[in-house]
């Protein structure tokens, strides 16, 4: 497999999300607006990349039996790190996204890499992997995003895109939980229809 | 066993070495996410009154509004009504006058909790800015005779709003005169003497010492109770004032009640029926604050 492939096939082909149906908690609770629902791509691309990365370098050294908690203590330190550069530079994206910025740790996503991809390939390759599956759950989450915040609350990234009218009584329930649910469904059949059938 | 020795080891050095990496990037962060927070912090207060300064009397709850030329404007206080989903943030500023200055709601990403549509329109300024210049009586809904539109749909939140700015209103105007009022529990007393700032006074009468008033705080059932009592040289209290608290609402809130406090006259109360976590923390702690400063009442 060339490394364009490796690339490309986290961002639609095997999207986290929208194809291999994980890391469906945090897309599924901060995708109510684009800035939330990037910034959390973002932080999760963050850790993605360095811990597989970091974990491919150490891969020949890490004994078998130990592997999952040294990921997780790799994991986790990059986590933490975005964690205080976020609270410290982006407060308010901090504050929306609560509780789920500590939770990128559990995500199964990037424990997920780290054990089937990182800990068995090349740095380069490894890096690759990282960055595809991280974009594009980035990717997913922001066309989420987008849709829900743009029918929900008649915004892009928090300007005014329709009338007053539309303003004064949106959608509500696209930004609400449920909203969260049809997206995804609505994305996920897409993605059945015009994209899987190429790989099958 | 060297394979044993081996897991030991790698857990290890990769514990230690995140460990490292860790403390140097806190150490770096941590002063840029206090300046931030004050900054976010300074930037709210700054929106519901027009000042230069803000000093701090209560934490995060009080602030005394200064301008440039180091003139009290008023006073910013916090509050967390009940609202539809949970505690409602509201920072309200007060001028000299007890009106009203500006109301502002946290915003969802700040910890609202009220429906996303419907609740969250109490940060509009629609609604919000109908707050401005009015006082007391005033602050209600129009429904509850007060003179506050409600938002359509969204009756409990609005309601919610209200409530907690006049019950700050009520609970913070003392703070816009003169700063704390210790005749209120010393009565007999004609002057103040300080001997610790800001939590001991000697009570004159006559050029005689007649006892002494302290501010004393203990932890209550919800958050902290600040209080100030007055104490005769016969180790009788004068009278107490309750200055803080923030118990549950219609349970240890009757702390505050004048039937409860003014027990305190003839000796120290029985706790109260439901409420005994705030009443024998109120209790303990005069008690305490009387042993401590003994020495001063001879």
């Amino acid at each position: 497999m060339n490394k364009w492939n490796l690339f490309t096939r986290g961002l639609v082909k095997e999207n986290a999300v929208l194809v291999l149906m994980i890391g469906l908690c945090p897309a599924l609770a901060v995708s109510s607006t684009v800035r939330d629902a990037f910034g959390m791509g973002l932080a999760a691309t963050f850790v993605l990349l360095f811990s597989n990365v970091i974990i491919s370098i150490m891969r020949k050294k890490i004994p078998n039996e130990v592997r999952i908690p040294v990921f997780i203590l790799i994991i986790s330190t990059f986590v933490t790190i975005i964690d205080y550069v976020m609270q410290a530079f982006q407060p308010d994206l901090y504050r929306a996204l609560g509780v789920f910025v500590p939770l990128i740790v559990v995500n199964c996503m990037i424990l997920g890499r780290a054990e089937a991809f990182a800990s068995k390939n090349s740095i380069i390759n490894s890096m690759l992997d990282g960055l595809g599956v991280g974009l594009g759950f980035t990717l997913a989450l922001t066309v989420m995003g987008a849709v829900r915040e743009i029918l929900g609350n008649g915004t892009f990234l928090g300007m005014a895109i329709f009338g007053e009218g539309f303003k004064k009584s949106p959608v509500i329930f696209m930004i609400l939980p449920p909203g969260a649910f049809l997206v995804i469904g609505v994305l996920k059949a897409l993605i059945n229809k015009y994209v899987k059938k190429e790989i099958q | 066993m060297t394979s044993t020795r081996n897991m030991v080891l790698t857990l290890l050095i990769v514990a230690i070495v995140c460990s490292v990496i860790l403390s140097f990037v806190y150490s770096y962060t941590e002063p840029l996410i206090a300046e931030t927070q004050n900054q976010m912090t300074l930037d709210g207060l700054k929106q519901v009154i027009n000042a230069q300064e803000f000093v701090e009397i209560i934490p995060d709850t009080l602030w005394r509004a200064v301008d440039s030329s180091g003139m009290l404007t008023g006073i910013v206080f916090r509050v967390f009504p009940q609202g539809y989903g949970g505690p409602i943030p509201i920072t309200v500023g007060l001028d000299l006058d007890g009106k009203v200055t500006g109301v502002r709601v946290a915003s969802a990403a700040e910890g609202l909790k009220e429906t996303p549509g419907l609740g969250v329109k109490i940060t509009e300024p629609e609604f919000k800015d109908q707050f401005i210049g009015k006082c007391g009586p005033a602050v209600q809904l129009k429904n509850d005779g007060g003179e506050i539109d409600a938002i359509t749909a969204a009756t409990i939140s609005s309601r919610a709003v209200c409530n907690g700015v006049k019950k700050g209103i009520e609970t913070y105007l003392n703070y816009l005169e003169k700063p704390l009022d210790k005749k209120c529990v010393f009565s007999g007393a004609q002057e103040f003497v300080e001997i610790i700032k800001d939590t001991l006074w000697y009570a004159l009468k006559d050029a005689d010492t007649v006892g002494i008033v302290f501010i004393g705080i203990t932890q209550g059932f919800v958050d902290c109770i600040k209080f100030m009592v007055g104490v005769g040289t016969d180790a009788k209290i004068n009278g107490v004032k309750i200055l803080y608290s923030n118990e549950t609402e219609g349970i240890g809130e009757v702390i505050r009640e004048e039937e409860f406090l003014d027990k305190f006259k003839q000796g120290y109360p029985e706790t109260i029926t439901g409420a005994t976590v705030s009443s024998q923390a109120l209790i303990d702690a005069i008690k305490d604050y009387i042993t401590r400063y003994k020495e001063y009442l001879k």
